[in-house]
């Protein structure tokens, strides 16, 4: 019997392409229990979604002019967890199962390839899963609400949809903007750093509104600060620096209404240019929100998508053959990828459960990988009144971290750093 | 617990903040901080460089050996098979040595590669009974040798002022070529100027339009906006 396949969407047609034999762009969200996690019960709550996320548990297969996702015969297996996250996911294991559940005391994992989905499809599967586990094993009943999905339900078409199609304008936005400043540090090729600060979600929203901004601005605007800072002592003469920006991802979900479960989110790199001139905290978080504000708007970002959407659709490119395409879309990455900014910073939000589940979870966390040439990446999730700040790295220096996480307290913001060295 | 340094709070146990590295000192002295992530670590992933660089280092050996034993067995000397082998050691040591090392420093095997060139040529000229190295090749060969190490070593380091930098090697391949032309002129007998002035002129006069770009912002900005890729 024929094996049921998907096209990748718009945004995951660039993952496959770009990836190395020593770099994968993988993302992780977990949930830390009130109790070690069974994982016999994991294997079977695993197994019941899988033919809910049809999506989810796939395979990367390479077609004659484009890869695609394969729906896998059997669930994956969970498996214990490895010493740091986001381990390689290699190509042959891409080409068995794009996806990993794993566990480690109390705490359920799952790690993505980004071609699957982005930050919120996956925290919406981790919850689904999370629920299902514990129906499982406590004999609740969770009710199908706040991102949990009904695992006895089909699938809907909208959740497996590629919505960049579907909302693109067609008139393909100029995005020529300067590059931007590259960290860097000495590389530790088999180790991922992973330090996470958890902060009270109160007093990080007072901080915020103090500075007259969201969550988001307010932690963009002191990692601007930091790397501006960092920036000034390593180069103390003001016209050799470079524009500090920050990658920030937007959720496209909230502005076109869609329930894909796939990838639907573009990143905006709003940042300042420290040749003007110095900034306070008060001037970049004003100048931050006015720059995601301006750019991050409906129609701008149908703008976006269409630049992306548009080259997707030409015949012409559609018929060139793969190895040539992936070429080409590497190439184009390289140059211009991840040239637009310093670090990632990734909001998921605030995420929700059902009452019924709360009592069991202590928190969530969502950690993206190290890009290909950003040595840094920072993710953040709110979870009741824990906000989890993962900051990862591939190199030795822990500079930034220091600076930032510092800085937070300078701001009355109190944290609790842990972290995964031993 | 809290850092002293960072201010920040440290989980329970913990030797030294992770932020700072500062030492904490703990006067309760509670046990080892709980693990958050196992000791499992995922199988390091093999190396694909040293079994293909053993691979072709075994072809170049084959090939001079070969050379030799073919050369040895029909003429029952070293003839021909002297060319193969040290060309082949010429490959090996400009192509392949160099990544055998984790760390590839250029500024070592550039001139390196260089040496090994003179002493082919130097080898070609004693057995072809020629006259022509210590005035020719040699001084041809270590000029080609400064230029690319010069080249490399100025982009290696810092990546400012490229246009100046460019300009300035443009200048200088320029007059080199008037150099090897009186090398040529006082080895073979020929004439001096019969080539050598068109490469000085063109090269010198793209060479000082670069430089001056490198050093007027707005010639620069001019020509990275109308040549920019």
């Amino acid at each position: 019997m024929s094996q049921k396949w998907m096209r990748l969407d718009n945004a995951a047609l660039i993952f496959p392409a770009i990836r190395q034999r020593r770099w994968v762009n993988v993302f992780r969200v977990s949930t830390t229990l009130t109790e070690p996690v069974d994982p016999v019960v994991l294997q079977q709550a695993v197994a019941d979604l899988m033919p809910r996320f049809p999506s989810m548990y796939v395979r990367l297969k390479s077609g004659a002019f484009w890869y695609y996702l394969e729906e896998l015969p059997k669930p994956p297996e969970v498996r214990e967890d490895y010493a740091f996250p986001l381990t390689l996911m290699q190509e042959k294991e891409l080409k068995t199962c794009c996806l990993r559940v794993m566990y480690f005391q109390n705490r359920i994992a799952v790690e993505f390839f980004h071609s699957l989905t982005d930050g919120t499809g996956g925290m919406t599967y981790l919850k689904t899963l999370t629920a299902r586990y514990l129906s499982r094993k406590h004999n609740l009943e969770i009710p199908a609400e706040q991102g949990i999905l009904d695992w006895r339900q089909k699938p809907q078409a909208e959740e497996l949809e590629d919505s960049f199609v579907r909302n693109t304008n067609g008139v393909a936005l100029n995005d020529r903007e300067p590059d931007a400043l590259r960290l860097r540090g000495t590389r530790e090729p088999n180790f991922l750093h992973l330090t996470t600060g958890v902060i009270s979600t109160d007093a990080l929203l007072e901080a915020a509104h103090r500075h007259g901004s969201t969550v988001t601005v307010f932690l963009v605007s002191v990692m601007a600060e930091a790397i501006l800072n960092y920036q000034a002592e390593r180069c103390p003469v003001r016209k050799r620096r470079k524009p500090v920006k920050i990658t920030v991802p937007i959720n496209l979900r909230r502005l076109y209404g869609s329930r894909t479960l796939r990838n639907f989110v573009l990143t905006l790199n709003p940042g300042v240019d420290p040749r003007m001139g110095d900034y306070t905290l008060a001037e970049l978080c004003r100048v931050m929100a006015a720059q995601l504000a301006a750019e991050g708007t409906a129609q701008q970002m149908a703008g976006r998508i269409a630049a992306n959407v548009n080259p997707q659709q030409m015949f012409l490119i559609r018929a060139v053959p793969l190895p040539l395409k992936s070429f080409i879309m590497r190439v184009v990455y390289n140059q211009r990828g991840e040239s637009k900014g310093c670090i990632n910073v990734s909001n998921l939000g605030v995420v929700r459960v059902p009452a019924e589940m709360e009592p069991w979870i202590q928190r969530m966390e969502f950690i993206i990988g190290t890009q290909r040439s950003y040595p840094n990446n920072c993710s953040i999730v709110t979870f009741g009144d824990k906000t989890c700040v993962n900051m990862i790295r591939n190199i030795r220096e822990s500079e930034l971290e220091r600076r930032f996480f510092s800085r937070l307290v300078e701001l009355g913001v109190p944290v609790l750093i842990e972290s995964n060295e031993k | 617990m809290y850092c002293v340094k960072c201010g920040v709070r440290l989980t329970d146990g913990v030797r030294r903040c992770p932020l700072c590295q500062t030492a904490v000192w703990n006067p309760d002295g509670t046990a080892a901080a709980e693990p958050t992530f196992s000791d499992r670590y995922p199988k390091p992933l093999k190396s694909r460089r040293y079994p293909i660089l053993a691979f072709l280092t075994a072809i170049l050996l084959a090939l001079s050996l070969s050379a030799l034993i073919c050369c040895l067995t029909v003429l029952h000397r070293v003839a021909w098979s002297g060319y193969v082998m040290l060309g082949c050691a010429l490959v090996y040591f400009a192509a392949i040595f160099p990544f055998w090392f984790d760390r590839r420093e250029p500024l070592i095997f550039v001139p390196l590669a260089f040496v090994l060139i003179c002493g082919y040529l130097l080898y070609i000229c004693l057995y072809t009974k020629g006259s022509w190295f210590l005035s020719f090749a040699f001084p041809v060969t270590m000029l080609a040798g400064v230029l690319t190490t010069a080249s490399v070593a100025l982009f290696r380091f810092g990546k400012r002022r490229r246009l100046l930098k460019t300009g300035i090697l443009l200048v200088l391949i320029g007059c080199s070529a008037m150099l090897i032309e009186f090398f040529e002129a006082l080895t073979f007998d020929t004439k001096m100027f019969l080539w050598s002035l068109y490469p000085v002129c063109a090269f010198s006069l793209i060479g000082l339009f670069l430089i001056l770009c490198g050093l007027i912002p707005p010639w620069r900005e001019y020509v990275e906006r109308k040549l920019f890729l």
